[in-house]
């Protein structure tokens, strides 16, 4: 593949995150304007791929099936990923999902209709139009789904990335626990960053009123986005813990962050000024992260 | 999605006979056991595929329609098990079910019904306890999924068609209109003073939505206090302040162009 894809997500392999990522598909469902069959196909396979690996894919190493910590506190689970790639192209969606654990062996794909992990796949396999297995160097399975399109997309609108922009190699370095979203600057961004963010906030124990905060303030990152990125993806990672979101965006131009949190930004810093707890600008790389965090204080 | 988590849908082996039994002799005790066995199956095809759907019943009859085309076709001498067989005809069986009925382009009836349901339950609840309740506390409350409720969320920001508009009844009782409680402009409006870009635009949005962006930013009151006095749900502040957030936005950066 040669382009980067629209929308890539870490999040640490546990059930409840498997919501964040069908919150990230339908939202990008709808920059898309994909139709509702169409969007209910996309959801439920990759569902299932998602459910592979959460339930299957690092079992070895625990028993497997971790109940859901929903305060989403550490545990060694976090360092084990449930990766999903979402590449838009005009006549059809391609999907991979790919774990770093053992994976599913040859012997199970596609055959084993009458256990769960079997009929996952026949789901899978009857919603796509085209599914492949492959092995990912150093362990791990990934799943390449593609979704053909009822209709003809239109050609995302994605906003020209900032002059000197690197290739968007310097992406996050890791954080441990957290959930980590790439998006594609533009529509997308503005489509998914909300949806993400307000499930996050949910898991949170948010109240509504501040989850509302949380879409605005969704809002205002990916529409600023364009013109702070460093690479050509809007990086953002999130730290869950209750009544607390941790968010971390970037890395952006050196002096970008800061130009993000004062007024002279596009009239957007009341929003992110007066809506977040703590806002902070560290370095990171050869730039910078804009830091914010958020309390419900209720 | 934990609660949907994949269950077995089915552990007996395959009874070829019994396919025998119906396909060519038309035994319908055959095509009955056959159907109590794989129902759970088209159950659980239904609940995975049609988790938006509502009522799930309707989406059961279709399943269970699929399940027997499928048993009609199945051939068992191909060798494939009959799941292998059936998940694909179930699924396009509700595939074509949403197509036709006309679920694709319209917002499905369950979703909007379910979204006026979680704004109610809210405003209920934030009555009760005095202040704004988590989606947690809803989705107890409404007996749904967590999920069903952040989707319901979503579409209240959405669904412009909603009928979220209405002049609502105050905690005390009392129905009121918007003009009647923020009508008039403020003299001592403070948002100004925030930035002067804004400063510059803001004339161009309506009085309310003023009024409740100073509510928000300036006196720091929650979306449901602002919404217990200007007598509107919470949802529909939220609304509101994403769409004046939206309208100065473009309004700034079409004046820094």
């Amino acid at each position: 593949m040669a382009d980067k894809p629209n929308v890539i997500l870490t999040l640490p392999s546990r059930p409840e995150n498997v919501l964040v990522v069908r919150q990230a598909l339908t939202g990008l469902a709808e920059g898309l304007a994909l139709d509702a069959v169409d969007t209910n196909d996309l959801n439920t396979a990759v569902t299932e791929a998602c459910n592979n690996v959460v339930l299957h894919a690092y079992a070895g190493r625990d028993g497997g099936g971790a109940p859901a910590q929903a305060d989403g506190g550490g545990g060694e689970r976090d360092g084990e990923p449930l990766e999903v790639e979402v590449t838009a192209l005009e006549r059809e969606i391609s999907v991979v999902v790919r774990d770093r654990g053992v994976g599913m062996r040859p012997s199970e794909r596609l055959e084993e209709d009458e256990e769960q992990r079997g009929m996952g796949l026949a789901v899978i396999a009857a919603l796509t139009s085209q599914v492949e297995f492959a092995d990912v160097p150093g362990g791990g399975t990934e799943v390449r789904m593609r979704f053909a399109r009822a209709r003809p997309g239109r050609p995302l609108e994605a906003d020209a990335p900032a002059a000197g922009s690197a290739n968007g190699a310097a992406i996050l370095a890791p954080l441990r626990g957290s959930v980590q979203l790439q998006l594609a600057p533009g529509s997308l961004a503005r489509a998914v960053l909300p949806r993400v963010l307000c499930a996050l906030a949910a898991r949170a124990y948010f109240t509504v009123d501040r989850i509302s905060d949380v879409q605005l303030i969704a809002a205002a990152i990916a529409e600023n986005a364009p013109g702070s990125l460093d690479g050509t993806h809007l990086a953002v990672a999130v730290n869950v813990a209750p009544r607390n979101l941790d968010l971390r965006i970037g890395p952006l131009h050196a002096g970008r962050g800061q130009s993000v949190l004062s007024a002279a930004a596009d009239g957007l810093a009341p929003v992110i000024e007066r809506l977040t707890d703590v806002r902070r600008v560290a370095p990171l790389g050869a730039g910078e992260s804009l830091e914010l965090a958020l309390v419900d204080r209720r | 999605m934990p609660s949907t988590a994949v269950k077995p849908v089915s552990t007996q082996k395959d009874s070829p006979d019994l396919f025998v039994r119906w396909q060519r002799h038309g035994d319908e005790a055959a095509r009955e056991t056959l159907l109590r066995q794989y129902t759970p199956l088209a159950r659980g095809l239904a609940r995975r595929y049609g988790r938006s759907s509502e009522p799930f019943e309707d989406l059961m009859q279709v399943a269970t329609l699929g399940l027997l085309k499928a048993l009609d076709r199945y051939d068992a001498a191909r060798g494939h098990a009959f799941a292998s067989f059936a998940v694909p005809t179930i699924l396009g069986e509700m595939r074509r079910y949403f197509r036709d009925s006309g679920w694709a382009v319209h917002v499905p009836r369950g979703a909007q019904e379910r979204a006026l349901k979680v704004r109610d339950a809210q405003e209920r609840l934030a009555n009760q306890q005095g202040r704004a309740p988590t989606v947690h506390q809803l989705a107890e409350y409404l007996e749904v999924d967590i999920e069903d409720v952040v989707d319901a969320l979503q579409a209240i920001q959405a669904y412009e068609t909603l009928s979220l508009d209405a002049p609502r009844p105050r905690a005390d009782g009392e129905v009121v209109a918007y003009g009647d409680t923020v009508g008039e402009d403020d003299e001592r409006y403070e948002l100004v003073e925030l930035d002067a870009t804004i400063a510059a635009v803001l004339g161009h949005i309506a009085p309310r939505e003023r009024a409740i962006l100073r509510m928000r930013f300036v006196e720091d009151l929650t979306q449901t206090q602002i919404a217990e006095r200007v007598g509107i749900s919470q949802m529909q502040v939220s609304r509101l302040l994403r769409r004046s957030l939206e309208q100065l936005r473009a309004m700034t950066s079409a004046a820094d162009a």
